[in-house]
């Protein structure tokens, strides 16, 4: 499991490769796509630091990438704060958020977890309705300042962050704390046994998951320069268990690879028109049908037994 | 010698059961006893209560003199008592070599440094040292136990229960367990508290035995004196065949006594 040279080799390819792109793809709406796909990435990649490692399927990730957009857009919109404070702001109501949701549900087993998480997500979306003096309601909050006047720029700055959170969180994923982590998954008894404080391990991996998901949803946020209920919903915390499965769980950069190319595959399936959803989903089947274990972490792993 | 673990008067119940009933026994430092009794007779139970992983209706628990009721599990394993579990559970997908590292992260022994070589070690100690690399998933059930009781000692305690070593075990696995664990209790000094149905090994590796019923001790006594206790016959009345082996046991252990 250590990180060898072949593993940052490519974690740089693929990061110039990233950075490449606005150069080969001179369009803005390629760029932006790719902004979007990028802010999937931290998503996914903070998504399967908890949920991947510990087993405990988070089915509402959507609450923080929520609560980190809506930061952004209180203190922007209604305060008038510069976009650069939401970059500090919006992980730390992420991690209030991750803090109020794990302390009641990660005691709990089995799926409750996955439910209190869905739920409260789900409330989250229902509460931007109700106190839409606030928060626009359905339109949600509109007319956020960009942080940056070059959308790319904005793009660099994405990738950037995308970047230091995917090191940061394999990093750690790699280290003792993994570890602790992956033991948890096996058996949360035998972790005890052996001395461990699983209730804090959980809860502490959570609350760094919500803090990249947050910076995430800041990001998304001054990028779209709206932000709207739709940001708590449950479909955005599916789509990025998906990219999960499909990048390859428990890796960190596989995640971040499944939630790039499905973006990109969404984008480019526009040429079927109405059927882009039935070809997507076909799509989605056969992958997880015949790659049950995703298709860009087996890759790799398959790449580097190959390399001397 | 000092008292390690004191236990008084412990009660447990579960609706209209007593699990446990007024179980108390002291266990000295560098002792090694054994838990007797029929299936049902609440022994698990009682290293449930003192591992922390069921909290006890009544009574109390010290080890070193210090009380451990209402602590959490893994706050007792970091107080210096660890368990093993009558079946045993590995941490499923990870080698044999990072199930002993995660106890060797465990607070109580965090700052010995080097994890990775301390499991090394621990695997050595229990004879598992060349399979360190392979998934724990495919591992025989007899290399599981090993992997148990190392990850127990990780945690470096100064008491070790062991719930049934023995059971599920092949013939030929039973006597290299028990050396194990009497070369555990010779050479590391450890305090073991160990459960068993397997009478005959059992006998010969324990100094005292704690024989329970029906959540109750019934006696405490030398193994060779417990099995002619009336009250231990009694709750083991009808096995015939049990009967017949401790007294065979007993015999054998008479002549190793002897030599």
């Amino acid at each position: 499991m250590r990180l060898v040279r072949a593993d940052w080799l490519a974690a740089c390819l693929a990061a110039i490769v990233l950075a490449g792109v606005p150069w080969l793809f001179g369009s803005g709406y390629i760029l932006g796509v790719m902004t979007v796909a990028l802010c999937f990435g931290i998503w996914a990649a903070s998504w399967d630091f908890m949920s991947g490692l510990t087993g405990r399927e988070n089915f509402g990730h959507s609450l923080f990438i929520g609560a980190g957009a809506y930061t952004a857009g209180f203190l922007n919109v209604n305060f008038g704060v510069n976009p650069w404070w939401s970059l500090i702001a919006a992980p730390l109501v992420a991690i209030l958020f991750g803090l109020a949701a794990g302390f009641p549900t990660l005691r709990l087993r089995g799926p409750y977890f996955a439910l209190a998480m869905l739920s409260s997500a789900a409330v989250m979306q229902n509460l931007t309705i109700i106190f839409s003096r606030y928060t626009g309601g359905q339109d949600g909050l509109n007319g956020l300042e960009p942080m940056l006047d070059s959308t790319l720029a904005y793009y660099y700055l994405t990738l950037f962050f995308l970047v230091v959170t995917t090191v940061g969180l394999k990093l750690v994923a790699n280290s003792s704390w993994g570890t602790i982590l992956r033991a948890i998954r096996g058996d949360e008894a035998s972790c005890q046994a052996a001395g461990i404080n699983v209730t804090f391990y959980k809860i502490a991996s959570l609350v760094i998951s919500a803090a990249c998901a947050g910076l995430g949803g800041a990001l998304y946020a001054h990028y779209q320069l709206q932000v709207g209920p739709d940001l708590f919903a449950v479909i955005l915390s599916i789509n990025i268990i998906i990219m999960v499965y499909v990048g390859g769980i428990g890796t960190i950069y596989g995640p971040v690879g499944g939630a790039v190319l499905l973006n990109v595959l969404t984008e480019s399936l526009r040429v079927f028109s109405e059927y882009r959803l039935w070809v997507y989903t076909l799509l989605l089947i056969f992958i997880l049908f015949f790659a049950p274990q995703g298709l860009i972490a087996p890759a790799w792993r398959r790449i580097r037994r190959v390399l001397p | 010698m000092s008292p390690l673990l004191q236990v008084e008067r412990l009660n447990k119940r579960f609706g209209g059961l007593q699990a446990v009933k007024d179980v108390s026994f002291v266990l000295n430092a560098g002792s090694i006893t054994g838990v007797l009794g029929p299936n049902g007779a609440g022994k698990t139970t009682v290293f449930n209560l003192l591992t922390g992983f069921i909290a006890f209706d009544t009574g109390d628990v010290r080890l070193d003199g210090r009380p451990l009721a209402g602590l959490s599990p893994y706050r007792i394993v970091n107080r210096g008592l660890a368990r093993t579990f009558q079946l045993a559970r590995p941490f499923l997908g990870m080698s044999v070599l990072e199930n002993v590292e995660v106890a060797c992260l465990a607070p109580r022994v965090r700052r010995a440094g080097h994890p990775r070589a301390r499991a090394r070690g621990w695997l050595d100690l229990v004879g598992l040292g060349d399979k360190a690399e392979l998934l724990a998933d495919v591992l025989p059930y007899g290399d599981l136990r090993r992997l148990e009781i190392a990850r127990a000692l990780a945690t470096r305690p100064s008491l070790l229960l062991l719930d049934e070593p023995f059971a599920g075990l092949g013939a030929g696995e039973i006597e290299p367990l028990a050396g194990l664990i009497r070369k555990l209790h010779r050479s590391e000094g450890l305090t073991i508290l160990i459960i068993e149905h397997k009478l005959r090994e059992f006998m010969q590796l324990v100094e005292t035995v704690i024989a329970m019923d029906f959540g109750e001790i019934i006696a405490i006594d030398g193994p060779s004196a417990i099995v002619r206790h009336p009250r231990v016959i009694e709750a083991y009345l009808g096995k015939g065949e049990l009967i017949a082996r401790t007294t065979n046991d007993h015999a054998t252990g008479a002549r190793n006594g002897a030599a």
